[in-house]
């Protein structure tokens, strides 16, 4: 029989927050984090904008990371390794008193940005550039002896690690499993190199105004970068301890796209079938979602796809089911994105409050959800969907519960 | 073989000492030539490798990494005295370990 699986504790570094409540606290104002990105010169970048985690951060991590290990540590390896102690310290849980052998840390990680801006800073290449870096530093600093690996799945990889972390847990493998994502991809190599396929928006003289999904201007994604992390725990694991219960997740779906290596399926086929997936393996009735935290990355095609998707998953139940994108203010978090929004979407459950898509002027005809515009709303959410749909045609659904 | 003087032998213990007082963030006065890296300053392999190229950079060394890799294997360097004869030998047999 499976085991229930709950989240126990969570931290969050965006471009909102350096942690969990502050990002909250931007989030519900509405406000935008993108800026002309201040890192290094874009004279010769067609996209000059991008939602950089505030500097402060760095000051964070002496707080938290002894200083040979940050030394071996890239910007990633550094927010994924803040992240999960905070989050381990959120949630109350002494390792001390766990069996080490039975906890894991599954990790979504694109690359761990060893990118042109820390090239060259020291001769630690290999251990700072291996992509297992983050959760391996992670198991380090608690001594946890179940596995630790990353996942990529590009744009969906911390929700594909959070689905594996779900697994380990449900059928009996792991009790605790430390999980999510982190991600930067602010460079200029980077920025170039999603110029050339045309993902980016180029809205460069409004930075806070060029995330706008589901708008009839919006003209591709802004880049961000952070880390979410969650700690997962089977529902009698996090009894026995007496651990406070943030939320269920319920279930999940995973699905490639077999279409094209960047494009969505048309029509969101794709889309709709990881949704379906994941309603049916939580075990759960359309009419039954409170709320769904969309992919919505303001570029064409993904706004029109997942719209549609929606529509033909929920039917009529579509338009009274309020939809929103985090991105429209932290910008697109690429590998931390499934973990962030996730969380997101949890956050929404405990706080009974949604999120909202800023930006969202002009509507696009076509597009005619209920993306709570602008504005935070109240709102009793039971059950939370999360989205996540990554180039190569990645597809997860999470599915999170209130916990009762 | 090279002549490694007193002054040089104090000096290197000096760099060790502190190149690992900051590495591992310890008191100076807590290392002791008996301090295991590993275990006791929670070190990690890679401070050996650091080290080394330190003091090859310092006395404009010629040895080979793997040379002294290879040796490594064979001499472990658990302590820090022990770290601090490994790089006096590594000075002593330059040539060889070229």
């Amino acid at each position: 029989m499976k085991k229930k699986v709950v989240i126990t504790g969570a931290d969050m570094i965006t471009p909102a927050g350096i942690d969990l409540a502050s990002s909250w606290d931007s989030m519900l104002k509405g406000e935008s984090c993108v800026r002309q990105i201040s890192r290094f010169s874009t004279a010769d970048l067609e996209t000059t904008i991008a939602a950089e985690v505030p500097d402060t951060f760095n000051d964070l991590v002496s707080q938290y990371c002894r200083r040979r290990a940050a030394k071996q540590m890239t910007f990633v390896s550094k927010m994924a390794c803040v992240a999960a102690i905070r989050a381990v310290q959120s949630s109350g849980v002494d390792f001390a008193q766990c069996d080490r052998r039975r906890a894991a840390v599954i990790l979504g990680i694109v690359n761990t940005g060893y990118n042109s801006l820390e090239l060259g800073q020291d001769n630690d290449r290999i251990v700072k550039a291996m992509s297992n870096a983050p959760s391996a530093w992670i198991s380090l600093e608690y001594g946890l002896e179940g596995p630790n690996f990353p996942i990529a799945a590009a744009c969906a990889s911390s929700a594909y690690a959070m689905s594996f972390a779900y697994e380990m847990i449900a059928s009996g493998q792991a009790d605790i499993v430390i999980t999510g994502g982190a991600d930067s991809t602010i460079c200029p190599e980077e920025i170039r190199g999603f110029n050339q396929i045309l993902a980016l928006s180029t809205r460069n003289s409004e930075p806070q105004k060029a995330c706008r999904p589901f708008t009839i201007g919006r003209d591709g994604f802004v880049m961000g970068e952070g880390a979410g992390i969650l700690v997962f725990e089977s529902e009698e694991h996090a009894r026995k301890r007496g651990a406070l219960i943030w939320a269920e997740m319920a279930g999940y779906g995973l699905t490639s796209e077999a279409y094209n290596i960047v494009s969505p399926k048309p029509d969101g086929a794709g889309m709709a079938l990881t949704m379906e997936k994941a309603l049916r393996h939580a075990q759960i009735k359309i009419e039954d979602v409170s709320y769904i935290n969309a992919h919505g990355t303001s570029t064409p095609l993904n706004d029109k796809y997942e719209t549609e998707a929606i529509k033909k998953v929920f039917g009529h139940y579509a338009l009274h089911l309020p939809v929103s994108s985090t991105k429209s203010m932290i910008g697109h978090t690429i590998g931390a994105a499934g973990a962030i929004e996730g969380l997101t979407a949890v956050m929404s459950i405990r706080n009974s409050i949604l999120t909202p898509t800023i930006n969202y002027d002009e509507a696009d005809p076509d597009l005619d959800l209920d993306y709570v515009p602008n504005i935070a709303r109240s709102h009793d959410v039971n059950i939370a969907m999360s989205n996540s749909f990554g180039f190569g045609g990645h597809n997860a659904t999470l599915i999170f519960k209130k916990y009762n | 073989m090279e002549k490694v003087t007193d002054a040089m032998r104090s000096e290197i213990r000096e760099i060790v000492y502190d190149f690992f007082a900051q590495e591992c963030e310890r008191d100076r006065n807590e290392i002791t030539d008996l301090t295991n890296v590993i275990d006791d300053l929670d070190g990690d392999s890679l401070l050996f490798i650091e080290l080394l190229q330190l003091i090859k950079k310092k006395y404009g060394l010629t040895v080979s990494m793997q040379s002294v890799g290879k040796y490594m294997l064979q001499n472990r360097a658990e302590t820090v005295g022990k770290v601090i004869d490994l790089m006096i030998y590594v000075m002593e047999n330059q040539q060889k370990l070229a």
